[in-house]
């Protein structure tokens, strides 16, 4: 061996080490506290429930059966009920949010360059505030009593004196509320770097504004607005607070189910279960992300 | 002329929106310092549920375990967190794919799967070794686990920033790596240390869910006190509690934007 084969290597050796004790105390901490509990969890959704909700012995699917509504007493639609309204709500808000965030991000992006920075900051400031703090001041706004319901009463869309909380839609609205900011900021990137040239073409050849929308413009937002789609859509799935607080018992989402097993329902292995359905949810939205980025290019770097 | 009268539209659909977002939590300011009992009648200006606050030992509790928290996890988390900023730096032309997923992990991970993870997984200790009992300690541990990403993040961009030049120079200046971490790392990283400092305790004062699930019996930050009252009724007390925390996020928040600045 020569001699500058056994510098390197000397060299090599203090590289690895020098990353190893940069990074491993925190990389540690991540796995300890994190990846070990993520994956005892995910061993407990094929355990059996001991009654107390403690896990045990034998291993079965005995968890997802009880989550597609097979209990000891049969079949109950009850948590596909709340799967399903999980779907729902995370699909009609992320609907509703784009409805709002795509006018929002395209004007952003019209005004001055120093008034967008600080047009950016107003939209996500609010969600530097607690979110129990939000939900509650939407309950605020909501409740019986309130103008906006009773301006809901007299246009005759609630019963007297029912308030527009708790329900689902107070539901929907808080998490249209709670996920604007996550599909302002990718379509705001993507209507920075719109092609003007595009637009004058379309309006040179005479296609009408609604033609010229979706020709020139639309395709070329497509990536911030399929970002965003995984940003808001994925976590609205699990969302948790915001179920519980503004839509009472019977707008429960999958968080609030696997939630109340690791409580007063002391099913552990069912949660479990939930709280897997959750992560893949998680896992497929990454990937979505992923090969997007790939295809289309940018729009995912703004994610705080 | 078609084109300024769509801007004008637009023009109104934000301020519409900004409506929107601001509305519950001016209502929330605006209530707490209403007079009477209700969020549905404006009834005059008081401070009444201010002065209650003070002699709501739970709330001023609650109060010092936020705080707490918030500061204990923020400096963990910024020492771990800068330590794999500049790993990842040093180290960024090896294969580093696998690191960058468990760095990754505490940022896409929902909520309550995380919270409900370590939840379960701190039960376990418990049963088995005693160590973990929920409280403050299990809480910091959380904590620390979903900011130092973001710490990582913002110090591995600081470096990314800087003219790789520099570090030969410091290296020729300064012999010994202790010095060159004293005289030049430490002071180009400081504007990016205290922005990360104030990111993770904006981080730790927001959480709800994973400080929720964490929790012990005696360790209630204020977001899981004030989940509590709202569970047991709406009393504009939370109005005031509320309006003190978005009063202090934003002067935090205010203040991590400045460095920031002046760091650009």
């Amino acid at each position: 061996m020569s001699q500058v084969d056994v510098v390197w290597r000397r060299r090599r050796r203090r590289e690895t080490r020098h990353l190893l004790v940069s990074v491993l105390p925190g990389a540690l901490w991540i796995f300890i506290f994190l990846v070990l509990p993520s994956a005892y969890l995910m061993s407990v959704a094929f355990m059996t429930n001991g009654g107390f909700g403690q896990p045990q012995m034998p291993l079965t699917l005995d968890a997802f059966r009880n989550l597609a509504g097979f209990g000891f007493l049969g079949w109950s639609p009850g948590n596909l009920y709340t799967l399903w309204r999980s779907i729902f709500q995370s699909v009609i808000s992320l609907g509703l949010v784009v409805l709002v965030a795509y006018p929002v991000a395209w004007y952003i992006s019209m005004c001055r360059p120093r008034l967008r920075a600080i047009m950016l900051l107003a939209v996500v400031v609010p969600s530097w505030t607690n979110q129990v703090i939000r939900a509650f001041g939407w309950m605020n706004l909501l409740s019986p009593g309130t103008p906006l319901s009773t301006l809901a009463e007299k246009m005759g869309l609630i019963a007297p004196n029912m308030g527009l909380f708790p329900s689902d839609f107070a539901v929907t609205l808080g998490l249209v509320y709670n996920f604007l900011p996550f599909m302002v900021l990718p379509l705001y990137a993507a209507f920075e770097k719109l092609d003007h040239a595009q637009i004058e073409a379309a309006r040179d050849l005479y296609a009408s504004p609604l033609r010229t929308f979706f020709v020139a413009v639309l395709p070329q937002t497509l990536p911030g607005l399929l970002a965003g789609s995984v940003l808001v859509a994925i976590p609205a799935f699990g969302m948790y607070v915001i179920p519980e607080l503004l839509g009472g018992g019977r707008s429960q989402m999958l968080g609030n189910l696997v939630a109340s097993q690791f409580g007063e329902a002391a099913n552990w292995p069912l949660g479990a279960a939930g709280a897997l359905l959750m992560l893949l949810a998680t896992l497929l939205g990454l990937v979505i992300l992923r090969r997007m980025g790939r295809r289309l290019g940018g729009g995912t770097e703004m994610v705080i | 002329m078609q084109n300024r009268r769509f801007k004008k539209g637009l023009a109104v659909f934000w301020w519409l929106t900004l409506i929107f977002l601001y509305a519950p939590l001016l209502v929330v300011m605006m209530f707490s310092f209403n007079s009477i009992n209700t969020s549905a009648r404006w009834g005059g200006f008081s401070l009444r549920w201010y002065e209650r606050l003070l002699h709501n030992d739970v709330v001023i509790g609650a109060i010092g375990h936020t705080l707490l928290l918030a500061v204990i996890s923020s400096i963990i988390a910024v020492i771990l967190g800068a330590m794999i900023g500049y790993g990842l730096y040093r180290h960024r032309a090896r294969k580093l794919g696998l690191l960058i997923v468990l760095i990754y992990l505490p940022i896409v991970m929902p909520d309550i799967v995380f919270g409900i993870s370590d939840m379960a997984f701190f039960v376990q200790i418990n049963r088995l070794t005693g160590l973990l009992s929920p409280g403050l300690g299990t809480m910091v541990i959380a904590h620390v686990t979903f900011q130092i990403p973001f710490v990582a993040l913002i110090v591995y961009s600081r470096f990314v920033g800087l003219d790789a030049t520099l570090f030969d120079a410091a290296k020729d200046l300064y012999a010994s790596p202790w010095q060159r971490m004293l005289h030049f790392i430490l002071p180009t990283l400081k504007p990016a240390l205290l922005s990360a400092f104030f990111l993770s305790f904006t981080l730790s004062v927001d959480d709800f869910v994973i400080s929720f699930f964490t929790a012990g019996p005696e360790s209630a930050t204020l977001p899981i006190y004030i989940w509590g009252a709202i569970r047991r009724g709406i009393s504009p007390e939370i109005n005031a509690i509320a309006t003190l925390m978005i009063a202090s996020v934003a002067l935090v928040a205010v203040l991590s934007l400045l460095f920031n600045r002046r760091r650009a």
